[in-house]
């Protein structure tokens, strides 16, 4: 089964592996070396990772590192569409560089070392047996050789520009993460952008003076309302993600055709022109492609093949006290590691909550339902919770606590026999934190 | 001394640090995001707070103040070449720069180049020609524009003050340099414009000392004393008289109250004794708005700690008694929560949106429709040098100075 689930990362590999062989020409032992060399280290670095941390910190390092490339992708697609744009921008130190089989190197370890460390995370509940890790590898190099053998039949008109190479190797990356949940990056990302879109609107108001929606238009304010939306978070994280490979290519059809006009022969001129923007044409391809991979990433992300745990909320009531009890055995067991979903009606109103044990073996009861988005709930899968309205995962180690997207906690008491809660408060807690952001968003499911 | 000058004003001018410092700060707000939810206002505190984070962001402007300059002197001096005013030509001034190996004449040419839609001039010994608009008064007004923006929030992180008033009929103006005139009126009506669905206007009576009233509303901002007049919430201030079995000596309170629009509760606690007051302005049936009329009922929920212990509700001067409680509002007033903030920025802010405007309505069709497209022919001693450039449409002008060049070399007497 893990060997199946191998397929999208060592299909990325052998992506990137074909990709630097042609985007270093000259360079193909070079390349090869550097790929396997590479994919070992990061092999090796995240069963160390996973040796020495727990939980989720070994998938927020590399998470976070697949993330900076997005970001490096994007100073350098920004720089080419300057360095296209500009004849005078100063980047003579760093086209020396970029010439260089030091930076060949470089590239190729950092992208094999990233590729390993991700398809690495494949097997983190194997941690200690070396066997899957070596049979990664030996895989991996396999895939080396048979991408490098592919790439000999590619035509030699086939070229591609520096920040093309990176588009695509960034993409390829991204692509593999994406396949796994924890390490994915484009539902995150809304999330972040709807925040800042949030934080910036407000920030805007106040800065510009603008009236608050007392005084503003119902339509007006409606329209405003769209800007705290998912779909902004969804649109804005398309921007960012789909922005650097565009820039790539408007930074390719920007680039100078070579000067012709010391050429007195009007045909070899137009013979000259022809070639140089049929093979900008062809470097336009590579951008192209990195834009469908990264599609393709954010379509895994929006739509993931995992199943969520999402049991249906249990009808609880309270004592004449005004306490719900829910027992720590029995029809559910509370202590199997899966949330437990209740609701509970009191006077018209209605809670929903849900109770789970964490992998530190403490139980927690919490609101099914967070302070920033729409109560949509939350679902269970692969060592997380995830908002099913912002698509945040959250580690279930952190669920329990307050911030951010994580579960509002609500206030209990754990005895032997189960849990105590004061309903009450729990439809307080329910009305002060979430009624407040579905009124803003719109009614939760 | 000179040499840091010159550096300092490569830096300016250098078209590598707007981006380097923008990026900069794009790290530094993702950086943030690792720590905090709160990210914008913490990038914002961070750069108010800290002396290299605000000489950073005062560089945006000044890149821009740089690069006005240098575009400028770059304009300028093209347009000093193309006249023949200036001999020496800098390469990067021109897109092409060809070099012809003898000696010719421009007979013809100008003819030809008039033909195909291009403006000529020239003597003798030298032909320019032309044609569409220069965007470079679009660029200047868009490169103004980013100067004022960056400047506009540079100043506003920097120095912008603000501070919160209570606007209550019948009292003082809260005016942060002291006390302003009488607040006459506050008028909340209804308004027909395509933004706002209320107007509001707070009527000031001039004072004594001199300061002057005004009538102050929403938008623009009115200002008073240099501080911009920022309304934000609408509130009651309410005389509330309570008696209660274990309170026979009573209790009185000015309240403030933001309890604006109807339905939004405010509480008040009776301060030495266990009970708290929660107040709403009830809705009027025929659809009124209470703050406009001035008929205001107000719904009260008086609880004994946490147990609610009398509802109901009373008109303003109105009274409610029951089980020996007594509750009674003997005035109320309209009160507006106003912010005075003083900030020179927002103008600055306001002025480059402005200037994007125009400079994107002028650009988008100079660029689509005439972009700016040059040649220059000059006779030197070892033949002639011809400079090409062009905005747009790049690809037929090119087409049309390699044929005035091979029009130039056919004309090349036969040695």
């Amino acid at each position: 089964m893990v060997a199946v689930k191998l397929i999208p990362h060592l299909l990325s590999w052998a992506g990137i592996v074909f990709v630097l062989a042609r985007g270093v020409a000259g360079r193909r032992s070079t390349v090869a070396s550097a790929a396997i060399a590479g994919f070992t280290a990061g092999v090796v670095s995240v069963s160390v990772l996973f040796r020495f941390f727990q939980g989720d910190t070994p998938y927020v390092i590399i998470r976070d590192i697949v993330g900076g490339s997005l970001l490096l992708l994007w100073g350098v697609s920004v720089t080419a569409v300057y360095r296209s744009n500009v004849r005078e921008f100063p980047l003579s130190w760093g086209g020396r560089l970029v010439d260089t089989p030091f930076r060949t190197i470089i590239e190729v370890l950092a992208a094999g070392i990233l590729a390993g460390a991700i398809s690495t995370c494949r097997f983190s509940d194997m941690a200690g047996s070396a066997l899957p890790l070596i049979l990664l590898v030996l895989a991996a190099t396999a895939v080396v050789f048979a991408a490098m053998a592919a790439e000999k039949f590619l035509p030699q008109s086939f070229t591609m520009s520096h920040a093309g190479l990176m588009a695509i190797v960034v993409g390829l990356l991204i692509f593999s993460a994406s396949s796994l949940i924890r390490l994915d990056l484009f539902s995150p990302l809304t999330m972040k952008v709807m925040k800042f879109a949030h934080d910036f609107v407000h920030q805007f108001f106040e800065s510009m003076l603008i009236p608050d929606h007392l005084f503003i238009r119902d339509y007006l304010w409606g329209y405003i309302g769209f800007l705290f939306g998912k779909e902004v978070g969804f649109w804005g994280g398309v921007f960012i993600w789909f922005t650097p490979v565009i820039l790539v290519a408007i930074a390719i059809g920007l680039e100078r055709l070579p000067a012709v006009a010391h050429i007195r022969q009007g045909a070899e001129r137009r013979k000259i022109l022809a070639a140089a923007i049929r093979a900008r044409r062809i470097r336009l391809v590579i951008p192209c492609v990195a834009a469908v991979i990264l599609a393709a990433a954010a379509y895994r992300s929006c739509f993931p093949s995992v199943e969520y745990w999402d049991p249906k909320p249990v009808p609880v009531s309270a004592d004449p006290s005004g306490e719900i009890f829910i027992p720590r055995k029995g029809e559910i067991d509370l202590e199997d590691g899966k949330l437990h979903k209740y609701l509970f009606k009191q006077g018209g109103k209605e809670a929903r909550f849900f109770v789970l044990m964490t992998p530190g073996g403490k139980l927690t009861a919490v609101l099914d339902a967070c302070a920033i988005c729409k109560p949509d709930g939350y679902g269970q899968a692969e060592g997380t919770v995830i908002c099913y309205y912002c698509r945040t995962l959250i580690p279930l180690e952190t669920v329990g606590k307050p911030g951010g997207c994580n579960p509002v906690p609500i206030s209990f008491t754990e005895k032997a026999d189960g849990v105590h809660i004061d309903g009450l408060k729990l439809i307080n807690d329910w009305g002060s934190t979430v009624q407040a952001t579905s009124r803003i968003k719109g009614e939760g499911k | 001394m000179k040499r840091l000058l010159s550096a300092v004003r490569d830096i300016c001018f250098s078209r590598a640090l707007f981006p380097l410092v923008i990026g900069f700060f794009l790290l530094l707000y993702i950086g943030i995001a690792f720590v905090t939810n709160d990210t914008l206002t913490e990038l914002m505190e961070l750069t108010r707070t800290n002396m290299f984070l605000t000489l950073m962001l005062a560089l945006l402007p000044l890149s821009s103040v740089g690069r006005i300059a240098a575009e400028t002197g770059t304009y300028l001096t093209r347009r000093r070449i193309l006249s023949g005013k200036v001999v020496e030509v800098p390469t990067e001034l021109f897109d092409e720069n060809v070099r012809l190996p003898a000696s010719s004449s421009f007979a013809g040419l100008q003819g030809r180049l008039n033909a195909v839609g291009y403006k000529t001039s020239g003597s003798a010994s030298m032909l320019t020609a032309w044609r569409g608009v220069d965007s470079f008064p679009a660029r200047g007004l868009f490169l103004t524009g980013t100067m004022c923006l960056f400047a506009g929030i540079f100043i506003s992180l920097s120095i912008r003050t603000s501070y919160r008033g209570t606007v209550i009929e019948g009292e003082p103006f809260p005016a942060p340099t002291g006390n302003g005139g009488i607040v006459e009126r506050i008028v909340l009506g209804r308004s027909s414009g395509l933004f706002l669905s209320k107007s509001l206007t707070m009527e000031v009576a001039s004072t004594g000392d001199g300061k002057a009233g005004g009538k102050f509303g929403i938008y623009p901002p009115s200002r008073y004393e240099g501080a911009f007049v920022y309304p934000r919430y609408l509130g009651v201030a309410l005389v509330i008289r309570f008696y209660a079995p274990d309170l026979p000596a009573g209790y009185e309170t000015h309240s403030i109250l933001s309890i604006y629009p109807p339905g939004k509760e405010a509480g008040e606690e009776i301060t030495g004794s266990p009970y708290r007051i929660m107040l709403t302005m009830a809705e009027p049936d025929d659809g009124s708005d209470p703050f406009m009329t001035g008929r205001m009922v107000f719904q009260f929920k008086l609880l004994k700690g946490k147990e609610v212990v009398l509802t109901g509700s009373a008109p303003s001067g109105g009274e409610f008694s029951k089980g020996g409680y007594r509750l009674s509002f003997p005035d109320s007033r309209r009160l507006v929560i106003t912010d005075f903030i003083q900030d020179p920025g927002v103008l600055l802010i306001w002025s480059s949106a402005l200037l994007f405007l125009v400079a994107g309505g002028i650009w988008l069709p100079v660029r689509v429709f005439a972009p700016r497209r040059e040649m220059m022919f000059r006779l030197e001693s070892e033949g002639i040098r011809a400079w090409s450039r062009a905005e747009g449409k790049s690809m037929s002008h090119e087409g049309v100075f390699h044929e005035a060049l091979d029009t130039l070399e056919a004309a090349r007497p036969v040695t």
